[in-house]
């Protein structure tokens, strides 16, 4: 099953008094962030967690080590990341880069893309497809497959 | 017995060592320390932080040293608005008439003098940025909307380096202004100081040897700015001054660390200072400053 992860909502339960924050800064949040993630996951039997990023404002380089680095190594469940603006991707990358990791990113019409590591993201794709949890679009993208 | 410390009248980065020297001197037989800024005429957000972290530093038991407040009107009143004394007034016995203005968020001050302990402090620190920096970002300095979010992560990464690595709390400040004496153009400015364990303390045990007879302050600039590495052996770490990196590297900005008896420096082409200086007066934890200029020709 896909686990839909609204990771602004999460990051309001993570921090104190986190209804006044919007962004996922600082390693401690990051932590928390992800501990909860993590949590949310193994409760279920989730192949994909679709983290959501709408409404999360700066990701710094801390936290996008902290929750999706560490997510992505700790590989709990395949990780597509939605709502992802430029600005959060201008974190994830070169996170993601420095660690030979990839995740993928779901674009509003569901197509699917790789960031970070360009050898990790064709493992990433390959797998994916091997487990008939994405497929090729007429289009010549990639979606997933699950609703 | 009072030491006398000096503040120099053009308190930046540049007469900091200066600053740090009359520091040293004044400091080596533990007597009450007077900081005497009367004659002050300017001081950038680098020499209020640092200011402040000097009197951190100095504090002995219940004994606060002493600070002489500026006498001009207009650089009391700077001070004043860029928030100085409201943290000055925890650290200090302030003598001289200090105005009762509060910290203002006017156009040039994106940031007044603000402390860090925590990581709540850094979550409200990028908070009220983003809020108050996009537009001086963009229509000031010509950086790309998108820019805003960058400056708010290097930002947050800065003031992350004192609550992770300093053992103590520490203060920062963001400032927009004509740069004159190098540029002829706008910049906007982030200073952050603590006077924390520094770079060398928190890096050696787990640099020290790698580094052998070398080690020291400025090894453990070059091992922490260049090569990335962290005291914290989880491998994610150390990406929050490489991040930094490179959003300057992007944007033709300047970082300048400086820890203990040293400083490092991603010099641009627009500056000619020097990218790693040792054998500098002594001054405790780290005084970071970074300088984004406004976009376009960037000669020097």
């Amino acid at each position: 099953m896909i686990q839909h992860i609204d990771v602004h909502a999460v990051l309001q339960e993570s921090v104190p008094g986190g209804g006044s924050y919007a962004d996922l800064v600082t390693r401690p949040t990051g932590r928390v962030v992800r501990e909860r993630i993590e949590r949310a996951i193994a409760a279920g039997d989730v192949a994909v967690a679709r983290m959501d990023f709408t409404g999360v404002g700066c990701i710094d380089y801390s936290c996008a080590d902290e929750i999706v680095a560490k997510l992505l190594r700790g590989r709990p469940a395949v990780l597509v990341l939605s709502g992802i603006s430029d600005a959060h991707r201008e974190a994830i990358e070169p996170v993601l880069a420095g660690h030979g990791l990839a995740a993928l990113i779901e674009g509003a019409g569901g197509a699917l893309e790789t960031l970070g590591a360009p050898e990790a993201a064709a493992v990433l794709l390959e797998e994916l497809v091997a487990r008939r949890l994405a497929a090729r679009t007429p289009g010549g993208t990639f979606a997933l497959t699950l609703a | 017995m009072t030491r006398l410390v000096e503040v120099p009248a053009q308190f930046d980065d540049r007469s900091f060592d200066q600053f740090a020297g009359s520091f040293v001197a004044a400091t080596d037989d533990g007597e009450r320390l007077l900081f005497d800024a009367h004659a002050a005429e300017w001081a950038s957000p680098y020499g209020l932080v640092g200011l402040l972290a000097a009197g951190q530093a100095a504090r002995h038991g219940a004994d606060k040293p002493l600070l002489t407040a500026p006498t001009q009107a207009e650089v009391l009143s700077y001070w004043a608005r860029a928030g100085f004394f409201r943290e000055a007034a925890e650290l200090f016995e302030i003598h001289g008439r200090v105005p009762k203005v509060k910290a203002q968020d006017e156009s040039d001050v994106l940031l007044p003098v603000t402390p860090v302990r925590a990581a709540e402090d850094v979550h409200a620190v990028v908070s009220k940025i983003q809020q108050r920096a996009s537009a001086i970002l963009a229509s000031e300095l010509g950086l790309d909307p998108k820019a805003t979010m960058g400056f708010a992560m290097a930002l947050s990464e800065a003031c992350q380096n004192i609550v992770e690595h300093a053992g103590t709390g520490g203060w920062v400040a963001v400032q927009a202004y004509s740069w004159r004496r190098k540029l002829a153009r706008r910049v906007v400015v982030i200073a952050v100081a603590d006077a924390g364990v520094g770079f060398r303390h928190s890096l050696e045990p787990t640099q020290s040897k790698r580094f052998g007879a070398r080690w020291g302050d400025a090894a453990a600039l070059e091992a922490a700015l260049i090569q990335g590495v962290s005291r914290f052996r989880d491998p994610g770490r150390g990406q929050g001054l490489a991040g930094i990196r490179r959003y300057l590297t992007r944007w033709d900005g300047k970082i300048a660390i400086r820890s203990g008896t040293a400083r490092i420096a991603i010099v641009p082409k627009w500056d000619d200072d020097v990218p790693l200086k040792d054998g500098l007066p002594s001054f405790p934890g780290a005084q970071v400053l970074i300088i984004i200029p406004e976009q376009g020709s960037t000669k020097p």
